[in-house]
């Protein structure tokens, strides 16, 4: 029982980590990119080729991943969201995700295969730990450091105060002379670093495996939609609600239904509270 | 808006037709008698969601659910219950036209990207149901499928059953768009808010398209699983949604030719040229980006600009000259002239007197 407990909590955080990273991208720009959960993937397969291939101690793959994942970051926003947010139409910016999103997927299936590759262990470890082992604390730990992380960033320094400024209104921060296209690159680049590390810390959980992003993207989008749109704390709770129910549920009722009770949990959420957990309700349709 | 539409010369479609009905002749060999027979199927599915994406903007992304389930039930219905073919590729249609239904009603309340997500996810419980009820769909391993009767039996009675079907499709998406409910969509797709200020039920008529949509799904999928004659959960992957997707975003939005040969060009691509078909989904991934930077409204937009700059429309310069003398008059004593009203009429009726 312990053992579902704790698997649910450490699936829960990688979910919750790639709600956060939806919702630094999302404070500069209102743009819930499709490429989100590929951050992710990113982050897991290659630190799973730096240090199988490179041979490369576990923090300097980190540091790879995470460089990565930030790079992506950047290069979505170069070629998906810029001259898309220019154009001002609501729809295309989900156009333009969706293929950059299929194009990096099909990209790293083609240069690193179709199938599941382990994950390199990254502690010397005894197998016989159970719920101790390294594959459910380090993603769990890495959420937890990323969310901290992000609050001191928001609170304390220049910059996370400029992010605090666009999210609240970007127009009013252009007119205090903020570079409101170099801050929406920075937040792309942040939430690519921190997806990157995400998936590099849930690697032995996940597996290094291509068509991990879709899946992601949905399930860190339905903690971020049961925990309240722009809430770093819902995104949490929300992250960590949906792993244990999935974990509960596959433990009752057998694992086939996992995304179906997802799925059914984001529905009922939306249609019962629109907002999430501890959302803002923003209705200004004009 | 529909430019491409009424724009089409009537000769240009008498030979589209005659192309469409030569070409078991035409084809060189039964493989691309098949593609012909597979761009038709895909385009069952693609007419219905182009209502739904090029013309109402709501972005499905999980139309490959449908596909699957209209797939499953027809191939169920023939092959385990031993149904006629004809009858089961009606039910396998109103099957979706009620799944459509049920995704939807909750779904379709939802703002953009909410809505893409539903869908999403709707595409992947579809996946894992059939995976999990393996007793009734095959599982993993997959299950054959049932051929039509007699004189749809060959691969060229096959092609001709799928034509007529596209055709009818075609005829009904063509009938919405060009009166009122076409209006009406296109409203909802550039700004819901005034949509719903002039008077359009924008639920209902989300919500109806969508039905629709689905049971053109239902309809294309049971073709689809017979013209495969065998299905597997890998047949549905998520990204023929992508495909789909694509081919009404080449096309442009709110045009139906567009589309349509979006999806036979798509189609057949990368079956034609080999290194395409290796990068596959990417090439769909990159094709989408591309449009989507330079032309957001769709090739067809090119079409158009070409066809501008070779021959310029002709734009008549007619100066309109006022009616001085009769403005002067209708200004200077109202009720003189006989185009303004009398003045009695505008007058309001004092208290007691009866008209």
């Amino acid at each position: 029982m312990l053992t579902v407990f704790v698997t649910g909590l450490a699936v829960g955080m990688l979910y919750a980590a790639i709600a956060l990273a939806y919702n630094v991208m999302f404070s500069t720009s209102k743009v819930l990119s499709l490429t989100t959960g590929h951050l992710a993937m990113l982050g897991g397969v290659f630190g799973a080729w730096f240090i199988q291939a490179w041979q490369m101690p576990w923090w300097l793959a980190m540091l790879g991943s995470v460089a990565v994942g930030a790079l992506f970051g950047l290069v979505t926003e170069l070629l998906a969201i810029r001259r898309v947010l220019n154009k001002s139409d609501e729809h295309l910016w989900l156009l333009s995700t969706l293929a950059v999103a299929t194009m990096v997927q099909q990209g790293v299936a083609l240069w690193w295969g179709t199938e599941p590759k382990p994950f390199p262990r990254l502690f010397a470890q005894d197998f016989g730990v159970g719920v101790l082992d390294q594959k459910f604390w380090l993603p769990i730990g890495a959420t937890i450091v990323m969310a901290i992380g992000l609050s001191l960033f928001y609170r304390r320094t220049m910059y996370g105060k400029l992010f605090v400024a666009m999210s609240e209104d970007a127009f009013a921060a252009r007119a205090r002379g903020i570079s409101t296209d170099r801050i929406r690159m920075l937040s792309y680049v942040l939430s690519g670093a921190l997806g990157g590390l995400a998936g590099f810390a849930a690697g032995q959980l996940t597996f290094a495996f291509f068509a991990l992003g879709h899946l992601l993207t949905l399930n860190g989008f339905i903690a971020l939609a049961v925990g309240g749109l722009g809430s770093n704390l819902g995104a949490l709770l929300g992250g960590a609600i949906l792993g244990l129910l999935n974990a509960f549920a596959s433990y009752w009722f057998g694992g086939e239904y996992q995304q179906t009770i997802a799925v059914g949990i984001l529905l009922l959420v939306l249609l019962v509270k629109p907002e999430g957990m501890f959302g803002s309700r923003n209705v200004r349709p004009v | 808006m529909n430019a491409p539409t009424s724009g089409l010369k009537p000769y240009a479609l008498a030979v589209g037709a005659l192309l469409v009905v030569a070409l078991p002749w035409l084809a060189g060999d039964q493989y691309q008698l098949h593609l012909a027979a597979l761009i038709a199927v895909y385009w069952i599915l693609v007419a219905g969601l182009n209502l739904v994406i090029g013309y109402t903007g709501q972005i499905s992304i999980g139309h490959v659910g449908l596909l699957a389930i209209g797939a499953y039930s027809f191939t169920i219905l023939t092959g385990k219950l031993e149904w006629h073919p004809g009858l089961a590729v009606l039910v396998a249609g109103a099957v979706c036209g009620l799944c459509g239904l049920a995704l939807g009603l909750p779904s379709l309340r939802l703002p953009g990207f909410y809505f893409a997500m539903a869908t999403m996810a709707f595409a992947l419980i579809v996946n894992e149901l059939v995976l999990a009820n393996d007793g009734w769909t095959g599982g993993g391993i997959g299950m054959p499928v049932d051929i039509f009767p007699a004189p749809f039996d060959t691969p060229v009675g096959y092609y001709y059953l799928v034509v007529m079907v596209a055709l009818a499709v075609t005829l009904l998406t063509w009938n919405v768009v060009r009166h009122m409910w076409g209006l009406g969509l296109v409203s909802i797709r550039d700004t819901e808010v005034t949509a719903q200020a002039v008077g359009v039920p924008i639920f209902r008529v989300k919500l109806t398209i969508f039905v629709f949509s689905g049971i053109a799904a239902g309809v294309s999928g049971a073709l689809f699983a017979s013209l495969q004659s065998y299905i597997t959960p890998d047949t549905f992957v998520f990204e023929l949604s992508l495909f789909f997707f694509v081919s009404i975003i080449i096309g442009g939005r709110g045009s139906i030719v567009g589309p349509l040969l979006g999806t036979a060009v798509l189609t057949a691509l990368p079956e034609l040229v080999a290194p395409l078909a290796k990068l596959g989904n990417f090439f769909y991934g990159l094709l989408l980006l591309v449009v989507v930077l330079v032309v957001p409204e769709g090739i067809g937009r090119v079409f158009e600009v070409l066809q501008e700059r070779w021959k310029p429309r002709k734009v008549a310069n007619e100066t309109v000259q006022p009616d001085l003398v009769r403005l002067q008059r209708a200004l200077a004593e109202p009720g003189a002239s006989g185009a303004a009203p009398p003045a009695t009429a505008l007058r309001k009726p004092a208290l007691g007197e009866q008209a």
